[in-house]
């Protein structure tokens, strides 16, 4: 009976929202690192530790306002439950625990295991229970019951606290553990001399009344100062056997050091790139509005730099490390991953929508382009896609791929060399406009509806008459384009004039335009 | 007679051909060995075999190199520096536009002797990146350009007895009279220099002076007979 009630609410909290949103929401909130809000909370969790602390050293030698120790006992602490009562609670999906007992046991024929599911999620929970993070949560609550002085020690164990909320102290700690075979060895190997040359140096010292070690505790303390190299001075052995088991100690001690040193570099120097990785990844997805660039190549260096001098954040995905080292050492946010991959845009967290405004394939070959296109098309129908075409013959294939626009730098520069046969102060004067040289510039200026008798009005305008040329109006509806139009030409939303001009002219003259008054 | 002459043949040397084969009356592909030389007969061209170090005098033979243009399109950098400061070497009046992968083995070409330089790479990367911020600018200019549209852009030269001669610039109302825009002239005094119209000089028109304009064919046409008319 308690069994199906059990099975029919299981199945009633899996597909209610509002429990299942809550619990995502909360589960973002504490353990997911990409989580935009989730930064919010770890800060604030900091500002509680911080406080906590404060309050903790201030209160040896100084009287704290009873407020402050009621927020310091009761407020912070009862926080801190809060948050450790919803982590136990997201750790572990009870209701569909219960529910896979129910479905198997169903499957198989037999009765509703109450015992086996109430098992199943009680191993869960301790598993969350008996692990290091909780477990200091947990010792970071205790000074909750301040009655017992001796716990609101425990205060200290909300600085452990940090480690959840700071993710540089987790990557150490992710560091440290990848070592952690190497330095539990390293370790045993210490406690095991500790034990050793504690009980010695007792045994040969503790009966000579000159000697300052006459305790087993004084022995150990001993033992720990010397092994680790500090050697306070305050104890030393008398006798030459104390003195023998000193220097077999000092020696195992700057092994143990030495040793302890080459394992944590080792450690990092072998995570250097995958923390690097993680960094620059993490510094993408903050980027706001980028153009991704496929493939870094020769063009794709020059392409970079003129899209940087606009301003624009780039982003480059290169495989070759090589190549990828080059991107960077040009000072481009580049990441070391395959384009062609599917997976890559998993393991960046790129969101095509929000942050790229265009993708840039100038891979080395076509058939590189193509596969990269038909990655990113599965992945994103509308995002632009413009690529080199290294071979002309292959126009159809990129444009099958998915491709918006491509170039061709033989054709181009075929174009041009019948153009400086034909018309070269013509083609001069078009590549001095593109090219930005002399101040003199072709820029694009959108127009909105209703701008029209503004727009024609400021061209007659003393400032701008004889001084600046409007070639024409690009119509985004009809796609076409309007040469010299006539004052009485309407304009539509996002239509874009084409002006030549000055610089800053073509600032003063949008300025103007988009006020209401000229 | 204008003739031309295109150095190399490779995907950026075969593109220049099949662009200006057809404008020259004489012209001329030279290759630099017998791969090449196969592939741009298979291409449909009829070549020379040339070497970079023969004395170039054969040239002078068969073409009058004061209204002959050179296309050095080696896939070679260095080789084709040679080839352009082995051809100024011997030809002062030459005409010669040069092909560079990159800016440094442009400058390279400019000190060399090329008249002009068309460095590959930066002509594509700067297509590419303003196809990405002026995408509506870059398809006109492309348009306008290179395309066989109803815009286009012309010179016309002033001739002596023109009725602009003696006109300044503001004078003439190119886009309510003409439905043209001029773009840029060319002040014969001062070589072949441009200015942009748009820097507002008033500028005196004189005999020998090339107006740049854009506009739609038969506008155009309307404008260049109407320079081109005697004044009464």
């Amino acid at each position: 009976m308690v069994g199906r009630w059990l099975v029919a609410f299981a199945f009633f909290l899996h597909s209610y929202p509002p429990y299942r949103n809550a619990k995502i929401f909360i589960y973002n909130l504490l353990e997911n690192s990409h989580y935009p809000y989730k930064k919010y909370f770890d800060y604030g969790m900091i500002a509680l530790i911080f406080l906590s602390v404060y309050i903790l050293i201030r209160q040896v030698k100084y009287e704290m306002p009873i407020e402050w120790l009621f927020f310091n006992n009761y407020v912070i602490s009862l926080i801190f439950l809060i948050e450790y009562l919803v982590r136990l609670w997201i750790y572990s999906d009870n209701a569909k625990v219960v529910i896979d007992q129910y479905e198997s046991d169903l499957f198989l024929h037999r009765p509703f295991s109450l015992s086996q599911a109430l098992k199943t999620i009680l191993k869960q929970k301790l598993e969350f229970i008996l692990s290091p993070a909780a477990i200091i949560d947990l010792l970071a609550i205790m000074p909750f019951f301040h009655e017992l002085r001796m716990l609101r020690i425990f205060v200290l164990f909300r600085v452990l606290k940090l480690f959840r909320y700071a993710k540089s102290l987790r990557r150490l700690i992710s560091i440290l553990a990848s070592k952690k075979f190497e330095l539990l060895t390293l370790a045993l190997f210490a406690l095991i001399m500790i034990m050793v040359s504690s009980v010695l140096i007792y045994v040969m010292e503790a009966t000579n009344p000159k000697s300052p070690i006459n305790t087993l505790f004084e022995a150990l303390y001993w033992s720990v100062v010397t092994i680790f190299t500090v050697g306070y001075g305050d104890m030393v052995p008398v006798t030459s056997e104390g003195r023998t088991v000193a220097m077999i100690i000092i020696v195992s001690g700057i092994a143990v050091i030495s040793f302890a040193t080459s394992i944590i570099v080792t450690a990092f120097t072998e995570k250097l790139d995958e923390v690097k990785e993680e960094k620059m990844i993490d510094d993408v997805s903050k980027l706001e509005r980028f153009y991704l660039v496929c493939g870094y190549s020769a063009l794709a260096n020059e392409v970079v730099h003129r899209l940087r001098k606009a301003s624009k954040h780039i982003v480059v995905l290169e495989k070759d490390p090589k190549k990828a080292k080059e991107a960077h050492d040009d000072g481009m946010y580049v990441l070391n991953f395959d384009s062609a991959s599917l997976h890559t845009y998993g393991a960046i967290r790129l969101h095509f929508e929000q942050q790229v405004i265009a993708v840039i394939l100038l891979q080395d070959s076509d058939v590189a382009n193509i596969y990269t296109a038909l990655t990113i098309r599965e992945l994103n129908k509308k995002i632009p896609l413009h690529s080199i075409l290294h071979k002309p013959e292959n126009r159809k294939k990129l444009s099958m791929a998915g491709i918006d626009e491509m170039v061709n730098p033989h054709e181009l520069v075929g174009f041009m060399s019948k153009k400086i046969s034909n018309q070269p102060i013509a083609f001069e004067v078009i590549h001095a406009l593109r090219s930005e040289h002399g101040g003199t510039v072709i820029e694009e200026v959108i127009l909105d509806v209703g701008m029209s008798k503004r727009f024609f009005e400021l061209l007659l305008h003393p400032l701008f008459h004889q001084r600046l040329s409007m070639l024409g109006i690009y119509q985004r509806e009809t796609q076409s384009f309007a040469f010299n139009p006539s004052p009485m030409f309407e304009i539509q939303a996002g239509d874009i004039a084409i002006i030549v001009a000055n610089r800053s002219l073509v600032s003063e003259f949008r300025n103007l335009l988009h006020r209401k008054k000229v | 007679m204008r003739s031309a002459a295109v150095f190399g043949f490779n995907e950026y040397s075969r593109q220049i051909a099949a662009q200006v084969r057809n404008i020259y009356q004489d012209f001329a592909l030279f290759v630099i060995n017998e791969e090449e030389k196969k592939a741009a007969i298979q291409a449909g061209f009829l070549v020379e075999l040339f070497d970079l170090s023969e004395d170039w005098r054969g040239i002078e033979k068969n073409f009058d190199v004061e209204n002959l243009i050179v296309f050095c399109a080696l896939a070679n950098d260095a080789e084709n520096v040679f080839l352009t400061i082995s051809l100024r070497a011997t030809f002062d009046k030459l005409h010669i536009v040069a092909l560079a992968q990159d800016n440094q083995s442009a400058i390279k070409m400019k000190s060399a002797g090329a008249d002009k330089v068309l460095p590959s790479l930066q002509i594509a990367a700067n297509v590419i990146s303003d196809m990405l911020e002026k995408p509506v600018v870059t398809k006109v200019l492309h348009d306008v350009l290179y395309e066989d549209g109803l815009l286009n852009i012309v010179e016309i030269e002033v001739t002596r007895h023109s009725s602009f001669v003696g006109k300044y610039l503001h004078e003439i109302h190119f886009k309510s009279e003409y439905d043209v825009i001029l773009l840029a002239i060319v002040d014969h005094e001062m070589g072949t220099t441009f200015s942009f119209a748009s820097k507002g000089h008033n500028h005196h028109i004189d005999p020998g002076d090339i107006l740049v304009a854009i506009g739609y064919q038969d506008k155009l046409n309307v404008l260049i007979d109407a320079v081109r008319r005697r004044s009464v």
